[in-house]
């Protein structure tokens, strides 16, 4: 309290009210009115006109005062109410960013399930070029049936042919059977006649 | 560096560093040039920030591939490759950890490597390059300890799908081959040009970028650009990309191309082309994403000119490095 010097009272006195034609002077008006009304002796409707006026000078200051008195509070009312403001503001900030920080983490999501989307379409797309399945195993069924169909027939002309040999190779050798008889018979026939016409010469 | 050099530069190569401030970039008189992202990035960067905090030659011969690994950046020239320590190149010395050069057979001419991969679960390089031929180098022994040949010509591009262990490479040739980590045959040989749908005859049948997604690879080069399915071996869909695209990646749920044209173009997988965007370079011949760091995830994009775009949203370019 005593560390306040005579410069800064000074200094805010003149802040306030420098020219001296509002307040402060109303004041020292006052109290140089007061001690006038002290010292002269002069009527009582005079003295009284003049407590009169003076009073009024009184009800003037305070009012000027609780005008004072309201403005600050009013001011620190407007304080607290911009602190409020501005820790509002802070949070929502806070809160923009986590919902930024969200958003890049779905459109990295988005864009994997993209990416996704469009590996499998490449590949759909190279899929869709190469034949149905049932058909190509429609396909090969047919495919299948011919084949054993033909390779009965096959086995079927084999057998055929198998036999065939046979009955060839069974005629053959017994035509081969008849010629070596008859030529044995011809032989023996022969031997029989040389035997006999050497017998009747002698 | 005088004015006709840096018009005839190309950037060939690009390598973002482990902690993803830097990028260390490959042109084409065997330089490498470390850029600082973190101070192109920040509001408060001047046309200085924008050049070279370091550039020191690499190699004698083009540096045609750049990559790192968490602490050694690979660079290959001139049939060499080197490797450099991060920590060392940040604090400005340039001399490499090792220089190892592959058993070529004995000719007139070094071949060069056009592609380099590292494989970081087995701790791998993979090497491919002039003499039609992928080398293997284990990192922890330091010694080759491969060569998966199958090849008929040179092998432009090398990538790897790593949930099944296999290597793809393709070349000159026009095949793009599948080798497996066991064999040292090619498992599969696709003849892309064979293929109706994206065979451009009449620019050749070269494979000049591959990319994998594990189930789904890009490739591309003479043929149009083209996603195939890798378990059925077959094309799914061409995007109709003008010219041939050196280099292709997955990004996200997008394919991103650059070929030569000044467009970097944003393709969907079902083949259309979302955007297509201009650079400053007449025709791009590399580009990385900067997936190591979160703030300063960038897109970057080198080419025939001495111009790295760089690229903080996707759809525009920011700005430009320059060598």
């Amino acid at each position: 309290m005593g560390a306040v010097t005579d410069d800064e009272v000074i200094r805010k006195r003149l802040l306030i009210d420098g020219d001296g034609a509002g307040d402060d002077r109303r004041i020292n008006v006052l109290l140089k009115g007061f001690v006038k009304w002290c010292n002269t002796p002069s009527s009582p409707e005079e003295g009284f006109t003049h407590y009169q006026r003076m009073l009024g000078t009184l009800a003037q200051c305070e009012f000027s005062m609780g005008k004072t008195l309201m403005v600050y509070d009013m001011n620190l009312r407007e304080m607290e109410n911009y602190e409020t403001i501005y820790t509002n503001i802070e949070q929502n900030i806070t809160s923009a960013h986590e919902k930024i920080a969200e958003c890049k983490k779905e459109i990295q999501r988005a864009k994997r399930i993209r990416k996704n989307r469009q590996e499998y379409d490449a590949l759909a797309k190279v899929i869709q070029q190469h034949p149905d399945r049932h058909e190509t195993l429609k396909q090969l069924e047919a495919l299948d049936k011919e084949l054993q169909h033909l390779s009965h027939i096959k086995e079927n002309v084999d057998a055929k042919l198998e036999l065939r040999k046979k009955q060839f190779h069974v005629l053959l050798s017994t035509i081969q059977e008849l010629q070596q008889t008859l030529e044995d018979d011809e032989k023996s026939d022969d031997d029989n006649d040389q035997g006999s016409p050497g017998t009747s010469g002698e | 560096m005088g004015p006709v050099e840096l018009l005839h530069m190309s950037v060939y190569s690009q390598s973002f560093s482990p902690c993803g401030r830097f990028l260390a970039a490959g042109n084409g008189y065997g330089e490498i040039g470390l850029f600082s992202l973190s101070a192109a990035l920040s509001p408060d960067s001047s046309p200085l920030s924008y050049r070279p905090v370091l550039t020191f030659t690499a190699h004698a011969g083009p540096v045609f591939c750049l990559s790192s690994s968490d602490l050694h950046l690979f660079s290959c020239g001139n049939g060499e490759v080197s490797a450099w320590s991060w920590s060392h190149l940040l604090k400005k010395n340039v001399k490499p950890v090792w220089t190892k050069r592959p058993d070529y057979k004995p000719g007139l001419q070094i071949p060069e490597i056009n592609a380099l991969m590292l494989r970081s679960r087995e701790n791998v390089l993979v090497l491919g390059g002039g003499d039609n031929n992928l080398h293997l180098l284990d990192l922890e022994t330091g010694a080759f300890t491969g060569v998966l040949a199958g090849h008929q010509d040179y092998i432009h591009c090398v990538c790897e799908r790593e949930r099944e262990g296999q290597i793809l490479s393709g070349s000159e040739d026009g095949t793009v081959r599948i080798w497996d980590d066991r064999k040292s045959q090619s498992a599969h040989c696709i003849e892309v040009h064979k293929y109706e749908m994206c065979a451009r005859p009449q620019l050749g049948r070269w494979i000049s970028c591959l990319a994998t997604d594990n189930d789904w690879m890009l490739c591309g080069g003479g043929p149009s650009l083209a996603l195939w399915h890798l378990r059925s071996l077959s094309p799914t869909s061409v995007f109709p990309v003008n010219g041939c695209t050196r280099h292709a990646a997955f990004y996200q749920d997008m394919v991103l191309a650059v070929g030569d044209s000044p467009l970097v173009s944003h393709c969907m997988l079902g083949g259309d082309v979302k955007a297509q965007i201009p650079t400053s370079s007449p025709s791009l011949n590399c580009f990385q994403i900067n997936d190591r760091s979160s703030e300063h995830r960038v897109l970057t994009v080198g080419g025939s000119s001495d111009h790295i775009d760089v690229f903080t949203n996707l759809s525009y370019r920011a700005f430009s490095l320059s060598f």
